[in-house]
């Protein structure tokens, strides 16, 4: 069978690779152990910076409630996906995983289809309390029960949507 | 056991996520490197990539305006980027199929899911050096080779030569 378009393979030298030798190459343990106590050092301000998200995710769903539009979407979108991409990091799995259910209905309700702002606060409040009780053990009964529950609610709006 | 010389690196981080960048400059600088350049926004970093040519990219998806997926397009098909072939590792949080599917479509050489650990930034550095990919070029596509195998890899006979009757007797 002949093929339909040109295809060229070609493999370029690997200039990386001469810049920083390495000899036979693998993860580099001293540089490694040198980030994880640097990280270390950059734990007392995981705290500040989790307060600072979720303040700008309070802003932006507050701009999404004054004027719907793309604009206040994709910001509200992108508040809560930095959210979930940066609480682990931060020692809140729990909010991640709020977060990640808000930016799920974000991403997969239709750009037409308004999103529901009770389920939106339903997010953000969830997020705002587990901040403020400083909850951070994934195996808590009732933040399980509040996690699953706003899991069931988005997926019941993004399966009315997109039926 | 590994001994590179990351001070000699170039490295551009974009993330429009402050907290995100200081986590991976951290992380970069704890590894050894020196030249670090930032940047928020997609208009910057190729701003800063036609400035400083970066031996590699490491680049958020979501961002606001210009995308990572748009910024990537641009690096590997824009006549006036710097190179071409530069190693982009993107930071991200979407992980699904879809998504990765998506990326590597765009040009991407190597993923990092969020959360950002040490032990995957140094994984995803030492994948770029010590495996980079082959690159495609066809019709619609211009970047990394979307399969993990490398180009001479395959020794096995020919399965689309030109004659069948030619495979047949193979």
């Amino acid at each position: 069978m002949k093929r339909q378009q040109p295809i060229e393979l070609f493999m370029p030298p690997n200039m990386l690779k001469a810049k920083v030798g390495g000899g036979l190459g693998g993860m580099d343990m001293g540089a490694m152990k040198r980030a994880e106590s640097a990280m270390d050092g950059l734990k007392g301000q995981f705290s500040d910076w989790i307060a600072s998200d979720v303040k700008a995710l309070i802003e932006a769903r507050a701009n999404y409630a004054k004027k719907v539009d793309a604009d206040t979407r994709g910001a509200l979108l992108r508040r809560a996906h930095d959210i979930k991409g940066q609480a682990p990091t931060f020692d809140f799995p729990l909010i991640a995983r709020v977060a990640g259910s808000l930016a799920r209905m974000i991403g997969e309700l239709p750009p037409a289809t308004a999103l529901p702002l009770s389920l939106i606060d339903a997010h953000v409040n969830a997020i705002q309390v587990i901040h403020k009780q400083n909850l951070k053990d994934t195996n808590d009964k009732i933040a399980q029960a509040l996690c699953a529950e706003l899991d069931a609610r988005v997926d019941d709006v993004v399966k009315a949507a997109t039926k | 056991m590994s001994n590179y010389r990351f001070d000699r690196l170039k490295v551009l981080v974009v993330d429009d996520n402050a907290h995100m960048r200081k986590l991976v400059v951290t992380i970069l600088q704890a590894f050894g490197v020196i030249q670090i350049f930032e940047a928020e926004t997609g208009d910057r970093a190729w701003h800063i990539l036609r400035e400083s040519n970066p031996d590699v990219i490491m680049l958020d998806w979501v961002m606001e305006g210009m995308s990572g997926l748009d910024l990537i397009q641009m690096i590997r098909t824009n006549p006036q980027t710097p190179n071409p072939f530069v190693p982009v590792i993107m930071l991200t949080g979407h992980t699904s199929l879809d998504h990765v599917a998506r990326a590597r479509d765009a040009g991407v050489n190597e993923f990092i899911a969020k959360p950002v650990s040490v032990k995957t930034v140094m994984s995803r550095l030492v994948a770029v050096i010590e495996h980079p990919r082959p690159y495609v070029r066809t019709l619609g596509y211009f970047g990394p080779c979307r399969r993990r195998r490398g180009v001479d890899e395959y020794r096995g006979p020919e399965r689309r030569s030109e004659s069948p009757k030619q495979q047949a007797a193979e």
